[in-house]
């Protein structure tokens, strides 16, 4: 970086100028685009959240109350719990799936079995959600499902999965699981891949074993990536929509209705722009704690090196 | 230094490239390519896909033949159901450019007509001499849908009735008669009792077309109650006096329906979906999904479903999923307090604003006509709203073999009716389809809960718009 | 002796430890493939076939039928040459744009540049669902609404590109431009012949991303196409497979299975630019 400086300063003013303006050339797309299409439609939806609008008339300023029909709608209040448990659960089940394949797949192991591995786990992550929930609620189908099917072959009775409403969380969260636990397994071996030989070898020397090892050398170095997956995790699933969308529409009840969907449903079923604005907001606001909140626990329990 | 060449020959060639597909595909890009984008004429949307729009294409060409002065954009809009239509419509209204013409069912007929569509009344009036072939022909219970308080606003083209098919080979196999025309409900569970005895596992004998239509409320109106109170609008005396002078006299006919209540706690309504649970709860029915349509022609033509609820448009769908004349039957749906039935229908609606109201109205007169209905309706993947049109030549290719059942069912249970669909019905679609399931799938208690937060729901529901 | 001993007993176990460990693994494996190879087997069988357990998971008299009717049912071309324009452009656009404002900020000075960086950085905190509104209200205004360009543009801008860029460019030694510096290169030059090459890797790796999540991407097109020419791939099989009465489940399992194949190519070719591009965020 100061090599850049020195350079600035070591050529002729005229040039100096010249490298100005070319970079804000360079960077006028991106800053002009993020302007236009996320700060000012942030600030629009501020605003917004302040008035009544179905496009049709003129919007008109409620001050509040939009918030206060968010906070006090039985349905939007369920969707947000709705998105809170789903997070807990599922973001747990991704990254501990992920972090146990992860330290398998790192152990000893031909190469190419690895690279199988790796591959296979990463695979679901190029599919979109829309046609994995499309080809899912076929499979969980409670007549004619395999996993009905498979289950029968163990003596199970048919679970009726779409059409209760534990039924369909669960479908959503394996479904959404099954889908992203391959983001946390990657961030998991690279982390750890970079976790020094000698450190076990260390350990082994002061008589650990499997678990010992992995409790007292994994364990602490990988928790900075521990760290950024699990935020990572944690603000994906907050976002949830696509799932829940194509293989329950939030049935039964209200039972997988999550927070986006109230989002969407408000904005652009029922055109109360004002109110899908406010629990857009406050959506935001609860990404931002639960990014704050893991930072700070982070600073407690993470080890860095 | 020939890699330096090569390099930004490529990158030039990547550059070009990309500007030429942006070029070229501009008109896509913008929408443009999108016939009637910004072309003038007037500007029918109906829902479905494109082939649904080529279905249609020669009914246009022929309005244009005979209007060379007018001519016609079809736009197809998807949508997964009739109130994702809706909800595109409105957003068009707002992006500004809004059809002029909608094809609208009687689910969006009362939120039209509050809020969008042109009465007809006016029109129809004026050239009364030229529809009054077309009232003539189509059943007033029909009409009687597509007036809103006094006034009509649609000329329904099509309609459906939930009528009950039956999977032929699993009756016979299970030693079971066609039921007669004023079969039960208790007629009805012993033929699914017998079919599922027969049939055992991988075999469900009753299974739903989704929630709504051929969903729960056929059950209700045989029962002779509904989720929503029921009452007629004053008015539309005009429209019966002028042209079913006659009929009127045998069922009285009013200004429309009135869906003002909620009416979930109705014991008669417990008692129904009660009746439904234990279906569900002895595996003679699925539990209610969303919407199961596409999979379920498969089920039925493959003999995993032994009955569903669906009215005259199923047939096209069960033929294409392999089904020949005699394998599929239908009857009247089994009554209880009542044999009434529901229906849907759908018809054209002028939009309030649009600036070619009398263009507007001469398709819908034109598109209404026995020879362009003759067109449109060239196989039975609907039901045509023209009596003399539900005929023998109609169906005769595909079965059923008491396809007469269709337009019987308006004649002898003259006070069938629509979905209840107020203006509300977004918020009420919602409302239903999120407490159906729970009333259907669970315990007994928990189908009185259900009805519980159905009425509340219904209640919010009915103060919203 | 007895080392001798511990150490062959010790390898007996860490060798059936591994065959229990891939064992597990394989299971693993089948379970994350088990559903897309049904998808495969079941587009590849006669509708009447798609519900018969048990289910087949290998295609072995693969009846092609389905594949014709995603294209007679619904117009597979269109959502393919919508999807294909969308991704394309957007990730081209991501790739040129990212890169520009990521030498920038990676060996340019100007005014304001820490600060500008820092709200770029920022955005990636706000979430699409929060901004879709006005972005709605705002493409309708600038008379794209029921575009494909009203897809594309709001999407060129990209933080986590930039992010990348930068990152990227500042991996590149400063020492060659100061050469070209002496040697008269113009800025445009400096950043065009020399930087600009070498960065490709990082350019190739915003695109794959760029690709991977736009192609897969429905809630934005869900709300911003009204008409079905405009629809892109998952959103044209979602509507496929919510109309009531048509289509089988062979064809909606066709299409998607069709869907699928661009992305399972950039999946072949360019598995490791995604991998770079997914885990960037951790590993710096």
């Amino acid at each position: 970086m100061a090599r850049v400086t020195n350079l600035a300063t070591m050529t002729p003013a005229g040039r100096t100028r010249s490298w100005r303006i070319f970079a804000w050339i360079l960077i006028a797309p991106t800053v002009i685009g993020m302007l236009l299409f996320t700060v000012v439609p942030i600030i629009g939806s501020l605003l917004l959240a302040f008035f009544r609008w179905d496009i049709m008339s003129a919007p008109e300023f409620v001050g509040l109350q939009n918030f206060a029909e968010a906070v006090s709608s039985p349905t939007v209040r369920v969707s947000f719990l709705n998105t809170i448990a789903f997070v807990v659960v599922a973001a747990t089940l991704q990254l501990g799936i992920a972090l146990m394949l992860a330290v398998l797949v790192q152990e000893k192991m031909p190469n190419w079995l690895r690279v199988f591995f790796r591959s296979v786990f990463f695979f679901p992550l190029i599919l979109s959600a829309a046609s994995v929930s499309i080809f899912m609620s076929y499979l969980f189908n409670e007549q004619f499902g395999v996993v009905n099917w498979l289950l029968s072959l163990v003596n199970i009775p048919a679970v009726p999965w779409l059409t209760t409403s534990s039924g369909s969380a669960a479908v959503i969260i394996l479904v959404y699981v099954w889908q992203n636990f391959g983001f946390s397994f990657l961030l998991f071996l690279g982390g750890l891949s970079s976790i020094p030989k000698d450190m076990y070898e260390a350990a082994e020397l002061d008589g650990a074993g499997g678990w010992g090892k992995l409790v007292h050398v994994t364990m602490p170095l990988l928790s900075p990536t521990t760290l950024v997956a699990s935020v990572m995790a944690v603000i994906n699933a907050l976002q949830v929509f696509d799932q829940p969308y194509v293989l329950t529409r939030g049935g039964p009840g209200d039972s997988t209705r999550t927070a986006v969907m109230v989002i969407f449903e408000s904005a652009f079923q029922k055109l109360e722009f004002g109110l899908a604005s406010a629990i857009g907001l406050i959506l935001m606001i609860l990404i931002m704690f639960v990014t704050y909140i893991q930072f700070r626990l982070s600073r407690r329990f993470v080890f860095y090196q | 230094m020939s890699s330096g060449i090569t390099r930004r020959a490529l990158v030039t060639a990547a550059a070009l490239g990309i500007a030429g597909v942006s070029v070229g595909a501009w008109p896509r890009l913008s929408g443009a390519d999108i016939p009637g984008r910004h072309a003038k004429g007037l500007r029918v949307a109906i829902l479905g896909n494109s082939a649904d729009a080529e279905a249609r294409r020669g009914i246009a060409e022929a309005f244009m033949r005979e209007h060379p002065d007018i001519p016609v954009h079809l736009q197809a809009i998807q949508g997964a159901d009739w109130k994702d239509f809706f909800a595109k419509i409105l957003t068009m209204v707002a992006a500004g450019n809004a059809p002029d013409v909608v094809y609208v069912a009687t689910e969006g007929t009362q939120l039209f007509a509050e809020k969008l569509a042109e009465p007809l009344d006016s029109y129809v009036q004026r050239d009364a001499q030229q529809v009054a072939e077309y009232f003539a022909d189509v059943h007033p219970s029909l009409i009687e849908a597509f007036m809103y308080r006094g006034s009509l606003f649609q000329m329904p083209l099509d309609f459906n009735a939930a009528n009950m098919y039956l999977n032929s080979s699993t009756l016979r196999r299970a030693g079971l008669e066609y039921p007669p025309a004023e079969w039960t409900w208790d007629d009805f569970e012993s033929m699914m009792r017998g079919m599922k005895k027969r049939e055992g596992r991988g075999f469900t004998p009753y299974y739903w077309t989704n929630r709504l239509f051929g969903g729960v409320v056929p059950w209700l109106y045989t029962n002779d109650t509904s989720f929503l109170t029921e009452t007629r609008a004053q008015g539309g005396s005009w429209l019966w006096n002028g042209f079913y002078r006659g009929e009127a006299t045998k069922t009285p006919r009013s200004g429309g329906y009135l869906w003002e209540n909620p009416n979930a706690e109705d014991p008669k309504v417990l008692e129904t979906f009660e009746f439904l649970r234990d279906l569900v709860d002895q595996g003679l029915a699925v539990r209610p999904e969303g919407g199961g349509g596409n999979s379920l022609v498969g089920l039925f033509a493959n003999g995993k479903i032994g009955a569903a609820p669906a009215g005259g448009y199923w047939v096209d769908g069960l033929v294409q999923g392999g089904m020949g004349p005699k394998d599929f039957d239908v009857q009247f749906f089994p009554g209880q307090r009542s044999q009434r039935h529901q229906f849907g229908a759908a018809g054209y609606a002028i939009m309030r604003d649009s600036k070619l109201k009398d263009e507007a109205w001469e398709w819908v007169k034109f598109t209404a006509r026995r020879d362009q209905m003759l067109t449109m309706f060239d196989r039975p993947n609907t039901t045509p709203t023209r009596r003399s049109m539900v005929n023998e030549a109609f169906y005769a290719k595909t079965g059923p073999q008491h396809w007469k059942v269709f337009y019987d069912t308006l004649d002898r249970f003259p006070t069938s009716g629509p979905i209840p669909a107020p203006p509300q019905q977004a918020a009420i679609e919602t409302a239903l389809m999120k407490n159906v399931t729970n009333a259907v799938g669970g315990s007994r208690a928990q189908t009185r809960q259900a009805l519980g937060a159905l009425q509340r729901d219904l209640e919010l529901a009915m103060r919203s718009v | 002796m007895t080392t001798l001993v511990t150490s062959r007993k010790q390898r007996r176990e860490r060798h059936s430890g591994s065959i229990g460990r891939v064992i597990f693994l394989l299971t693993c494996a089948l379970l994350t493939l088990g559903p897309v190879l049904w998808t495969l087997s079941t587009s590849l069988r006669p509708p009447g076939e798609a519900f018969d357990l048990p289910p087949q998971f290998l295609p072995l008299n693969p009846d092609f039928s389905s594949y014709t009717g995603v294209f007679e049912q619904i117009d597979m071309l269109r959502l393919v040459i919508n999807s294909a324009l969308v991704t394309g452009l957007i990730a081209v656009g991501q790739m040129v744009s990212a890169a520009m404002a990521g030498y920038a900020f990676a060996r340019l000075e100007f005014r304001g540049k820490k600060w500008i960086f820092a709200l770029i950085l920022a955005t990636m905190m706000i979430p699409v669902q929060v901004t879709i509104v006005p972005v709605f209200m705002l493409v309708r205004g600038m008379g794209l609404a029921d575009t494909l360009l009203a897809l594309i543009i709001p999407a060129i801008p990209t933080a986590f590109g930039t992010f990348l860029m930068r990152q990227y460019f500042m991996g590149i030694p400063a020492e060659l431009a100061e050469a070209a510096q002496i040697d008269g290169a113009s800025p445009w030059q400096t950043f065009r012949s020399i930087y600009l090459p070498l960065a490709m890797p990082g350019m190739a790796i915003v695109g794959v991303l760029a690709f991977n999540y736009h192609w897969n991407e429905f809630f934005r097109p869900l709300i911003m196409t009204i008409s079905e020419e405009n629809f892109t791939l998952p959103l044209g099989l979602v509507t496929l497979q919510g109309n009531m009465g048509t289509g089988s489940i062979s064809v909606v399992l066709a299409g998607v299975i069709l869907s699928m194949i661009p992305a399972f190519i950039v999946f072949l070719f360019g598995q490791r630019s995604l991998r770079e591009g997914l885990t960037a965020g951790v590993s710096k």
